[in-house]
């Protein structure tokens, strides 16, 4: 089965960017194909529990939307752990779907047939 | 902290604790500390970092090691690895 992995670096600094990501991962995961958006540097923040909620790009379905369709579409969400940790977030306040990770999950998951784009 | 009853029957033949080293630097830290081992030895490796418990599992496998065992509880902090070899 075919992996792919959305990589999302903004949130609020660039909601279009933030977005559009996840357009991109529901598409992939609405086509059966296993899908992770990662989540890094100031991405991270979209972990956090309410803080999508007041998203709304022009054009598109409000973020919070969207998560919430990934994740019934059975995506994954991945949270970088030292970009977490470094912005104080409460690891007891994440969106369904999130799990934290580190590098090596990453690398594993691009190193067997996974493939990344990147907003 | 504790470790599971499962953890229990696991005999470790090294131990390191990596504290709250997380992403790159514990996985290099785990590759120093596994080449130190003999094909077949169990390192116990204590982490704090929320990461490691989907990161250790990815880099073993990746890497050849057995991932014997890690925290399935809340006041858990260990993992149980057991070289192969392929480092």
């Amino acid at each position: 089965m075919a992996k792919f992995m959305v990589s999302i670096t903004h949130a609020k600094d660039n909601s279009d960017n933030a977005t559009v990501g996840f357009v991109v991962a529901n598409a992939s995961a609405a086509s059966g194909v296993e899908t992770v958006v990662f989540l890094t540097t100031e991405g991270v923040r979209l972990s956090s529990k309410g803080y999508a909620d007041d998203v709304h790009e022009e054009g598109f379905a409000p973020l919070k939307q969207l998560m919430a369709d990934f994740v019934e579409a059975e995506g994954k969400i991945w949270v970088c752990s030292p970009c977490f940790k470094k912005r104080g977030l409460d690891m007891n306040n994440l969106v369904k779907g999130a799990t934290i990770v580190g590098g090596a999950k990453v690398v594993e998951f691009l190193t067997t047939g996974g493939s990344c784009i990147t907003y | 902290m504790s470790e599971t009853n499962d953890q229990k029957n696991i005999l470790p033949d090294a131990e390191i604790d990596l504290g709250e080293m997380g992403c790159g630097d514990l996985i290099i830290a785990l590759m120093k500390a596994l080449k130190l081992l003999k094909d077949g030895q169990v390192m116990r490796v204590r982490s704090l970092d929320s990461g490691a418990q989907a990161d250790i599992p990815s880099w073993c496998r990746m890497r050849g090691h057995v991932f014997l065992a890690g925290p399935c509880g809340e006041n858990n902090e260990y993992y149980y690895i057991r070289k192969g070899g392929c480092t």
